[in-house]
């Protein structure tokens, strides 16, 4: 199996010239037919960059976080801004549209951690985000663009799940009630009913904090990823129970982001061991180890056509075309070509 | 003379003339006559014409015999008085035609008689001013059919005098007159156009010369050449004017079948009426066909142009108006206006694009189904005999050959899609563009030229055109390839592009002996779809779509640039091409490995079944024209080629770096067109513009380097044409190559050090040292050589003991420093080139930041180097040594990264230099040279502890041997070492400022090789060694030196010194003489 002559997977090209570490990425356009696709980047000197994937240059710089970290980029569906979230505890508003890049709107952090925000944002004028609150176990939830506070989401007193690491929102397509989902610094996940400001469920995925997860809301399964050797996937039922359903064994420790491909096929880890690991959603087997960073991988994300983006500590951004979607969907996912090239790098 | 101007005086004074003519007609009476109408005004003649005429044509009717100078002065008074006046009455003007016609009509011989030339020369004129002579409407009235056999006798009297007279004059007068009788002048005196029904009239009658005019005129045109081209161009123009009037299509569309009953017309003058009936068009077309295509045939070669020019005036006419009657003379007429197309002549080639374009406009042939069916039909056997044409024809007859295929292209536009999609009819047009495309690969300096090994791409591209000419197999002029892209091009524009670019990758892929021909034809189809060189003579014809044309070139790109299409077996003998193939076939590994110089393997190459010298020059050939294929891509696609970039400039520049020198330049030539198209100033531009781009190709393949082992040679092109803002994108890069390094020491080194080659230069060019210190040194040593100049002056016969004082106090103050002990209050001049170097490498370490990354990048190499110093492969050897020596300018001024890296380079650079070959102990030596100029302290006690004893030592014991030796002994390897350390010493020691007893070592070493007994050549290294040292300490030298040999008795500058006696023997005997002598009288 090993001995398969194929040359490992390389990336399909890489972008360079952050000139630090990169903290976050984010597809924007390209499958709306909003002109060609880009990716926006934040990295560690608190820019993001905005690439154009068809001429893979940076065709602008934005300066807003003041030289702090940027940790969270996210696009809202309608018109074209931006979030984002930086370590010096401002979370801008941007105004993409035609070229322009100014903030338009920012929000001030309280907390100091880890912690990325999410929104939920659907057609209406309204959105809502969720982000770290004050205290260091909260999460705060606001009403956006208003700034209105919705609720502070804080875990009973006996919890002591510590600090929210990753959060987020989403709603079923059976009820309209907008539900979170929190990793926290204990290891534990748990759903919290927006609206009811309770619990529903929290369940203990890993031993470590949980680094990232990604939720798949129609197979209601998540998967998770800490600072220690394993991923966890969970699953929802209907009574909104968290559970633990495997847990899959990695060679090295710590992942730093989860993402789940927006069509469910494959997900992709990005890992403290500088590599990409690439896993079938439904099965959870290993299906290749992208090695090609030279430092920690701090983020991936899919872009709506399939492509793969990571970025990591070595300031490249590495683009990687896996097992491309077909326009086809009824096409099995992986067929004898694919299955090849996964027989040669399953070994992780 | 007086003039009459009314009638009447005009009566009196022609009335006896007129009657006397009457009486006796004498050529004396006529000229009288003639003389008088001179005097009489036009509008009186006018009145009296009928008088005038009546005694001329009575001379004219009078029976018997006529002396002919009578008739010709006769005709000319004739045509003089009709000149000046007008017919009016349709009679008078019938019989004046009569009996003028008459007059060259010898009623026994059933011919023209056999008259003077100028008798007829005089009728002709006669026949034509008559007509002039008469309205417009008697003109017309006088066509009437009763005139048929009159008129048919004139014209035939015509042409007959046009065929068979001598007389050029003659000969253009008679078709001039013809074409005046046939309504065909061209002067003004007609200025009523014909309505459609007098028009059909005239057809109807002159239908009834046509066979007679038409043949006859066949006759003269196709006759001999040298009858003179304004008989041959008028001919073609009666002939095509005459057709084209009997035979035009909007006259016969009219024509009924049944046949009108003609008018009170006596029934002889019927039958020789004709009805253009369809029957009768069918029969007269067939007949002109063959005629046609005889005129056709005859004056396509015809070698004056205007002859030419009047074809395709000719062409123009008749298919203008003849479509439809002549439609089975299309055939030859397209053939012969497409053949005009390229002829030499540029006004009958702008002659025929412009019928090629109006015809086009009036849509001549696309609107015309019958046409295209006609064109297609010739382009399809065109297609099919093509290849045998192509075997069998010279280059002349190519040439006619495939301009016709280009003017049936230009015709037909974009209806040559339906030749094109007849599978068997695009086979044959591109086997036989493939055939005749065919390059000779034989020429072996193709395979043999190399590339000046230096560092920057851009190699002069005038000298590129000289070098690029290729040779085809089956012609050798060049306006045949010209043709042939033109060819391509029209395909590429016209043609429907999927399906060309198709079928021709499609023989790409198929064989290698096609791939060549159909690269160069894809190059052109893609140039002439872009619409870039193409005149397009079809308005309405859609070009291919910007977004098309780039999809289009982005697959023929990757194919171009494709593994097996791009790497290329191009030559044997170089080191990465040996790793090459023993990568791919490991069964030569003894044969390639074995040897490593040229000239050893390239001889093997001939013997071995491998890749033979043709198969080379083939794919040497093949990758030019990839090459030259993408600069054309780029041309087509202007800006928009700037997105292919990513994908097609890490090729090029890939190649840009080619040992052949043909590619290398191809390849220089691309970037050269990319640079145009694109919009960049230069190939430096377009890199350093785009170098992200190549970075990414670069670091992409660096994963893979067995598979794209050219990678290095890339970055190296890159570095050596980019500037310092490259770094931040090179940084990683870099990295990766230091770790792909450490992982294929032993196998890919040679490429590597290339690249830490370039690097290195790169960052020494990029980041000069600002404190630089080898500039003031090399002045300080300057003036320290001038300064030593003049010492020896002070001691003169006139110097006082004060002087004498003074210089010793200065020698030991100068001995002081030279021993080391340095003081604050030293020497001056010393001091400025020592101490500032001091300072400012002590300043740095406490405050050191984390170094620039150019400095991380130089240590990190120097780290690479320490351990490849002692490579097994010497080339490598003298590149590491080479790369060190900028390592070490690059981190001059970051002492603390140098020394610490110094130190350890130190065990095995002393290795080099004691026990190596004799080109690396040089380069060792330079290498220490660099060093010492930049740490020098760190070095002179190293050298003078661990290297210098060493090489004293050896040169002290070779010293005998190479003494004793014979001639043979410069080729051996001891020589060559003895002579590497003797050239390296000196300047170094320089460098090192040595104190004296190290001076002193070095100076015993090499005295000894100042003797004469050893080669001349360690002799001359020897000197140059001491002329070295004299700079450090003149006087020690100098005292040296008079040890050995002491040419002259030394007097002491003031008498109470002491004279000296110094060793050196003054005798004759002495070997060291001449060397010592040379070298004292530098010193002086």
């Amino acid at each position: 199996m090993a001995a398969s002559p194929l040359p490992p997977p390389d990336p399909q090209f890489v972008l360079r010239g952050t000139q630090s570490a990169v903290h976050a990425l984010h597809f924007f356009g390209g499958a709306q037919g909003q002109g060609c696709p880009l990716l926006l980047s934040g990295s560690l000197s608190g820019l993001v960059h905005i690439w154009s994937l068809q001429t893979r240059r940076a065709v602008a710089t934005l300066d807003g976080h003041g030289g702090q970290c940027v940790t969270w980029l996210q696009t809202l569906p309608q018109g074209h801004q931006l979030l984002s979230q930086g370590r010096d505890l401002k979370l801008h508003l941007w105004d993409l549209a035609e070229g322009r890049n100014a903030v338009v709107d920012s929000v001030a952090l309280e907390s100091m951690g880890f912690c990325r925000s999410s929104v939920l944002a659907g057609t209406q004028e309204r959105w809502m985000l969720a982000m770290p609150g004050r205290g260091s176990d909260e999460v705060q939830i606001l009403e956006m663009p208003s700034k209105t506070s919705v609720c502070t989401l804080k875990p009973e007193a006996d919890a002591k799940p510590g600090m929210p690491m990753c959060l987020e929102l989403w709603q079923a397509d059976s009820n309209p009630r907008p539900l979170l989902l929190a990793g926290y610094e204990d290891g534990s996940v748990a759903l919290w009913d927006v609206s009811e400001r309770k619990v529903c469920s929290r369940v203990a995925c890993h031993t470590e904090p949980v680094m990232g997860f990604d939720f798949d809301s129609q197979k209601a399964r998540g998967v998770s990823g800490s600072a220690e050797k394993a991923l966890a996937v969970w699953s929802l039922d209907e009574q909104q129970a968290l559970q633990v359903c495997r847990t899959h064994e990695l060679t090295n420790p710590g992942i730093a982001d989860v993402k789940i491909r927006p069509d469910r096929k494959i997900l992709a880890t990005a890992g403290w061991d500088h590599r990409v690991r690439v896993f079938h959603w439904r099965t959870m087997k290993p299906l290749a180890v992208l090695r090609f960073h030279s430092a920690t991988v701090h983020c991936v994300a899919f872009a709506a056509d399939g492509l793969l983006a990571a970025g990591s500590g070595d300031q490249r951004i590495s683009i990687w075309s896996l097992y491309p979607t077909h326009s086809d969907m009824s096409a099995p996912l992986l067929g004898p070509a694919e299955g090849r090239e996964v027989g040669a790098h399953a070994v992780a | 003379m007086a003039v009459f101007d009314t009638p009447e005086e005009a009566f009196g004074a022609l009335r006896p003339v007129c009657v006397q003519l009457t009486k006796t007609q004498t050529v004396e009476t006529v000229e009288r006559l003639r003389a008088q109408l001179q005097a009489v005004s036009d509008s009186a003649l006018q009145e009296l014409q009928q008088y005038v005429l009546f005694p001329l044509r009575f001379a004219l009717k009078t029976p018997g015999p006529k002396r002919e100078r009578l008739i010709q002065s006769v005709v000319e008074c004739l045509t003089f008085v009709l000149s000046s006046t007008c017919v009016r009455e349709r009679e008078l003007l019938q019989e004046l035609f009569s009996e003028l016609s008459a007059c060259l009509y010898s009623p026994s011989a059933q011919q023209p008689a056999a008259v003077s030339e100028e008798l007829k020369l005089a009728v002709i004129q006669g026949l034509s001013t008559l007509m002039h002579s008469a309205y417009g409407d008697t003109v017309l009235a006088f066509y009437e059919p009763s005139i048929l056999p009159r008129l048919g006798f004139a014209v035939s009297l015509l042409l007959d005098l046009a065929e068979q007279e001598k007389s050029k004059q003659i000969k253009v007068a008679a078709l001039k007159c013809l074409q005046v009788l046939l309504f065909q002048c061209d002067c003004q005196d007609h200025p009523r156009p014909l309505d459609e029904r007098e028009q059909k009239q005239l057809g109807d009658l002159f239908a009834s010369f046509l066979p007679g005019v038409s043949m006859a005129l066949t006759r003269v045109i196709t006759g001999d050449f040298k009858q003179g081209h304004s008989i041959v161009v008028s001919s073609l123009k009666i002939f095509y004017e005459t057709v084209s009037f009997v035979m035009a299509d909007t006259q016969l569309e009219r024509t009924s079948d049944a046949q009108p009953k003609p008018a009170s017309v006596e029934p002889r003058v019927a039958e020789l009426m004709v009805h253009r009936e369809a029957k009768w068009v069918k029969n007269t077309s067939d007949k002109l066909t063959v005629l046609i295509e005889k005129i056709t045939e005859c004056v396509c070669i015809h070698p004056h142009w205007k002859v030419r020019l009047a074809l395709t005036e000719l062409i123009e006419a008749l298919l203008l108006k003849c479509s439809q009657s002549l439609v089975g003379s299309a055939g030859p007429l397209l053939k012969a206006l497409v053949g005009l197309v390229n002829d030499e002549s540029p006004e009958v080639q702008t002659q025929c694009s412009k019928v090629l374009r109006h015809f086009a406009d009036r849509k001549v042939v696309v609107g015309n189904r019958a046409f295209a069916d006609i064109l297609s039909e010739n382009l399809h056997s065109l297609a099919t005999s093509l290849p045998r044409l192509m075997n069998s024809q010279d280059d002349q007859g190519r040439f006619s050959t495939l301009s016709l295929l280009l003017g049936y292209l230009k015709l037909l536009g974009p209806e040559v899609n339906f030749v094109l999609r007849s599978a068997a009819h695009l086979q044959r047009l591109s086997k036989a563009l493939i055939q005749v495309l065919e390059l000779d690969v034989a020429d072996i300096k193709v395979v043999e030229e190399r590339r000046r090994p230096s560092g920057g791409l851009s190699s002069p591209p005038e000298s590129a055109a000289l070098l690029q000419r290729r040779y085809f197999r089956f012609f050798t002029d060049e306006r045949l390839f010209l043709l042939l892209q033109q060819l391509c091009q029209l395909l590429g524009f016209y043609g429907d592009l999927y399906l060309l670019v198709d079928h021709f990758m499609e023989l790409y892929h198929e064989s290698v002996v096609y791939r060549k021909q159909a690269a160069m034809i894809l190059n052109e189809l893609v140039v002439g779809a872009a619409g870039l060189e193409v005149e397009n003579l079809h308005e309405n014809h859609i070009k291919t779509s910007p977004e098309e044309l780039k999809e289009i070139v982005t697959t023929i790109l990757e194919e171009y640039t494709s593994q097996e299409n791009w790497y290329l077996v191009t030559c044997i003998e170089s080191e990465e091409g040996g790793e090459e193939l023993t990568m791919k076939q490991s069964g030569l590994q003894a044969i390639t490995s074995a040897a490593h110089t040229c000239q050893v393997t390239s001889f093997q190459a001939f013997s071995k079944p491998g890749p033979t010298i043709c198969s080379m020059n083939s794919n040497i050939w093949q990758i030019c024209i990839q090459l030259e294929g993408i600069g054309r891509f780029a041309y087509a696609l202007g800006k928009d080629f700037r997105l292919l970039l990513m994908s097609a400039l890490y090729p090029v520049l890939e190649k840009a770096g080619d040992q052949t020198l043909l590619i290398s330049q191809a390849a220089t030539g691309a970037m050269l067109d990319i640079c145009h198209a694109c919009g960049y100033d230069s190939p430096q531009h377009l890199i350093s513009q785009n170098s992200d781009y190549l970075v990414n190709g670069i670091s992409l393949n660096l994963r893979h380097l067995s598979l794209h082992p050219h990678t290095p040679k890339v970055l190296e092109v890159m570095l050596w044409n980019s500037d310092a803002s490259l770094l931040p994108l090179v940084a990683d890069v870099v990295q990766d190559v230091l770790a792909t390094l450490d992982q294929f020491y032993d196998k890919r080194a040679t490429s590597f050090v290339g690249v830490l080659h370039a690097l290195l230069a790169a960052l020494a060019q990029w980041f000069p040292d600002t404190g630089d210190l080898g500039q003031p040194q090399e002045q300080s040593a300057g003036e320290e050589g001038s300064h030593l100049s003049q010492k020896p002056a002070a001691p003169e016969n006139t110097a006082t003991a004060e002087d004498i004082e003074q210089f010793l106090l200065n020698y030991l103050k100068e001995k002081d420093v030279a021993d080391g002990n340095v003081s604050d209050f030293d020497n001056e001049e010393e001091e400025q080139s020592e101490p500032p170097k001091v300072d400012e490498c002590d300043t740095g370490p406490d405050v050191e930041p984390p170094p620039p990354v150019h400095i991380q990048i130089a240590k990190d190499v120097m780290e690479r180097c320490i351990h490849l110093l002692s490579d097994k492969n010497l080339t490598i050897r003298l590149k590491v040594l080479d790369v060190l020596d900028l390592c070490v300018v690059v981190l001059q001024s970051h002492k603390n990264q140098l020394l610490p890296l110094a130190h350890r380079a130190w065990p095995s650079l002393v290795r080099r230099l004691t026990s190596d070959d004799p080109l690396v102990v040089l380069r060792a030596f330079k290498v220490l040279r660099t060093l010492g100029g930049k740490c020098g302290d760190f070095l002179r006690s190293r050298f003078c502890k661990d290297i210098l004893p060493q090489l004293a030592g050896s040169l002290v014991t070779q010293a005998p041997v190479s003494a004793r030796a014979g001639p043979v002994y410069t080729h051996t390897l001891a020589f060559k070492l003895q002579l590497a350390v003797l050239q390296g010493l000196g300047p170094l020691c320089e460098r090192l400022d040595l104190g004296e007893g190290d001076l002193n070592k070095v100076a015993d070493a090499c005295l000894i090789y100042l003797s004469a007994k050893q080669p001349v050549k360690l002799q001359e290294a020897a000197r140059r060694v001491f002329l070295h040292l004299m700079k450090v300490d003149p006087d020690c030298i100098w005292f040296l030196l008079n040890e050995l040999y002491c040419p002259e008795q030394l007097t002491p500058p003031h008498p109470s010194l002491h004279p000296v006696q110094l060793r050196g023997t003054t005798g004759q005997g002495n070997p060291y003489a001449a060397n010592v002598l040379h070298l004292l009288q530098e010193l002086q």
